[in-house]
Formats: structure tokens, C-alpha cells, sequence
């Protein structure tokens, strides 16, 4: 998945990270540049929870939670 | 009101028997009394406490069409405004149904929350059908499924094409970060050819059908952009800065996934909520139906009885007389 040798691939693609979740972290950046009030109205859209679990052979396996809520 | 006062002296002589349990409203509701004074009165106590459930559960179910109206109006602001997000990409992209890959993975969203109707069975129903269509030899398919209540389905019969199970989605109201943790889960360990994403589209209140959304890996982007057709335009367009076009073809394909799974969450929610309105609304009219003719039943039997008493009175007093 990664680019072709030919172009220099951006930092965060060869750290491994999607464009989704690059986007989601210089997204969570630009919230936390807000000023009060609209910055805790802001961060209360960075919660998440969701419970996640892996399936294999028909089989679940033990369901992992993640819970990101913003510290403030 | 001497009958009344006779009527209350007769109940008070007399035990209550519990009926046989009752299966039909309409059948014989009316248990007889055994009472060592000879006095008869049939006993209105069972429909009068089954009133007085159907009551309640009419009360509860208003009130639940309520909450999920007034979840429905929050959420379906957001939907509407997530639409927006995907529409370029399917401009750009295309949305290609028909096309034929290897490795397809469907993402069958679904509530956790049940009383919302037949929704998530059309969900399943969908993705089922799809499963069979994409696969064959040299072709496969797997399910990421969403929610509870599609989960509990797919346990009973498809087991063993199950990747990937999430649930408590709803737990905080639905925001693009949640969307955008869940795509790039899946775009880290899901591999893919194309995704299909079958969700309840919400129309209106009264109509929300499945519908099914493909977004493909970039690879398979590239493939068909070769092929030419829709995707075939995408060479005309210019590229600028250091990318590659296999690089901005990756990066859109990742945002155009996760844009169209936030949009497919907030319709999905929208039609669940919509879809508990209405099941709750035919609810509580068929509790009031219910209810009509538990009074018409202990009407009945309440006259049956004071013209029952009223004729022994009579009688008894005739009796006396003549």
C-alpha cells in the first residue's frame, strides 16, 4: 500500500498512518486552536466509543473497547 | 345504590378463584365464583387488570414515538448536512455497482437498539443477497457488521464470513471522528477490492430503503481508470504538487470511504429513528384497538352481572310476595 519509489511519499504515509487518521489528527489540532466557548463545543465532537471484535474461523474474539474522550 | 350496597355485601362473601390463563381477549373472560351464600357475580377483575396493562404499554409506546421524533429532528440535521461530503466524490469517482472484484467485504449497518421495525432484517436480507452475488470461484466475501441487531442475525447462518463486529456506535451521538477511528480500523486490517456499505437511506419518515454504496481500494481505481469507462476521465485532469497519481488515488479512496461510512451511520440513524416512530405509533393504536374492546367486553360483562343480580332480587322478591 505503500506509493511507488518514484515520488518521495509524504511523512505520516510512511509512518504508517492512513489519510483518514492524518486528517483526523490535524483536525483534532485545529479544534484544540479554538478559543472558549466554541473549543469545548468542538471537542465534544472527538468523542469515541466503540467496542470492537475481531472475528476468526467463525469464532468471536474477546471485544476491545476504545475510548478516546478529549482531556479538558 | 341499594344494589350497589347488596352487590358489595355479595363480594365480600366471596373468595376470588384465579381463571384459567386467558389466550384470546374475545373468549370467555368471565370466571364464576364459587361463594357459600349462594350469591353469583362474575368477575370483571381480569379484563379490568388487562385494561390496565394495555393502558400503561399504550402510554409507554406514545411516549417512546415522542423521544424518537425529537431524536430524529437532532439527528436528521447532521445527515442532511453529511451529504454534501460524499456527493463530490461520486462525481469525481463514479459509483461503480457492477464492477467485478476478488475480495469484497460488506458493511451491513445496523442499530444496536431494537422496536424499530423491520429495518435491520432488510439490511441483512440485502447484504445476504450480495454475499451470494459476489461470490464464486476465484471471488469472495465478507461481512464488517455494525450494530447489534444485524450481528445477532448473521450469527445464526453466517458465522463463518464474519471479519469484523462493532457495536455501542450510538453510545455518544454519532461524530466524524467516531466514523473516521471505525474506517481506518477497517482500512488497516480489512483487506478489500471494493467495500459495499449497505444502509438504510432515509427519504422520509415513511421511507427509508436499503441502499447499497461501493467505494473501491485504490488499486482497483487505478485498474478501472485503465479500462477506461467513467473512471477513464480521470487522466485529463492535471495533478499538482510532488504526488503521484497512485498516491492522491490512495489518499482519496481512504477519504471518500470514510465520508460515505459517516453518511451511511447518520441515514442509518436517521431511518431507525423514523422507523421506531412508526412501529411505535402502530403500537399504540393497536392498544387503543385492544383497549376498545376490553371495555366492550367488560361493559358486557358488568351488565350481564347486575342483571343477573337484579333478576334474583326480583325474583327472590316475588317470591316473598307471592
Amino acid at each position: 500500500t505503500v506509493a511507488s519509489t518514484s515520488a518521495a511519499v509524504p511523512f505520516w504515509r510512511s509512518a504508517g498512518i492512513t489519510y483518514v487518521a492524518y486528517s483526523s489528527v490535524c483536525a483534532n489540532l485545529l479544534r484544540n486552536c479554538l478559543k472558549e466557548p466554541h473549543k469545548s463545543e468542538a471537542l465534544t465532537r472527538e468523542k469515541v466509543h466503540i467496542s470492537r471484535s475481531k472475528w476468526a474461523d467463525g469464532k468471536p474474539q474477546k471485544p476491545s473497547l476504545r475510548l478516546d474522550t478529549p482531556e479538558d | 345504590m341499594a344494589m350497589a350496597a347488596l352487590r358489595r355485601e355479595g363480594r365480600r362473601f366471596v373468595p376470588l378463584i384465579s381463571p384459567q390463563p386467558i389466550s384470546a381477549v374475545q373468549s370467555s373472560v368471565i370466571s364464576q365464583e364459587q361463594a357459600p351464600q349462594g350469591v353469583r357475580s362474575i368477575s370483571t377483575q381480569v379484563v379490568r387488570n388487562r385494561m390496565k396493562s394495555v393502558k400503561n404499554i399504550q402510554k409507554i409506546t406514545k411516549a417512546m414515538k415522542m423521544v424518537a421524533a425529537s431524536k430524529l429532528r437532532a439527528i436528521q440535521i447532521k445527515a442532511e448536512n453529511s451529504r454534501g461530503v460524499w456527493q463530490p466524490f461520486t462525481a469525481l469517482l463514479g459509483d461503480n455497482p457492477s464492477v467485478d472484484v476478488k475480495k469484497n467485504v460488506i458493511i451491513t449497518v445496523s442499530s444496536d437498539k431494537g422496536l424499530c421495525g423491520g429495518i435491520n432484517s432488510t439490511s441483512v436480507k440485502i447484504s445476504k443477497a450480495l454475499q451470494k452475488l459476489t461470490s464464486g470461484p476465484e471471488k469472495q466475501s465478507t461481512y464488517v457488521v455494525l450494530g447489534e441487531k444485524a450481528k445477532a442475525q448473521f450469527i445464526r447462518d453466517s458465522k463463518d464470513n464474519i471479519e469484523l463486529c462493532i457495536t455501542e456506535l450510538q453510545r455518544n451521538p454519532l461524530n466524524y471522528t467516531q466514523v473516521s477511528v471505525l474506517a481506518d480500523d477497517i482500512l488497516k486490517n480489512v483487506e478489500y477490492d471494493a467495500l459495499r456499505i449497505v444502509f438504510n437511506k432515509f427519504h422520509s419518515v415513511v421511507s427509508f430503503p436499503p441502499t447499497v454504496a461501493t467505494v473501491l481500494s485504490p488499486e482497483t481505481v487505478e485498474r478501472e481508470s485503465e479500462s477506461g469507462g467513467n473512471l477513464g476521465v480521470l487522466d485529463s485532469y492535471e495533478i499538482e504538487g510532488g504526488e503521484t497519481k497512485g498516491e492522491i488515488l490512495q489518499n482519496l479512496a481512504e477519504f471518500q470511504f470514510s465520508c460515505v461510512m459517516f453518511n451511511a451511520v447518520l441515514e442509518n440513524a436517521c431511518s431507525e429513528q423514523g422507523a421506531r416512530m412508526s412501529a411505535m405509533d402502530s403500537s399504540s393504536r393497536n392498544a387503543g384497538e385492544m383497549l376498545d374492546r376490553l371495555t366492550l367486553t367488560y361493559n358486557r360483562t358488568r351488565q350481564a352481572s347486575i342483571t343477573t343480580e337484579l333478576i334474583e332480587i326480583i325474583s327472590g322478591a316475588s317470591a316473598l310476595k307471592g
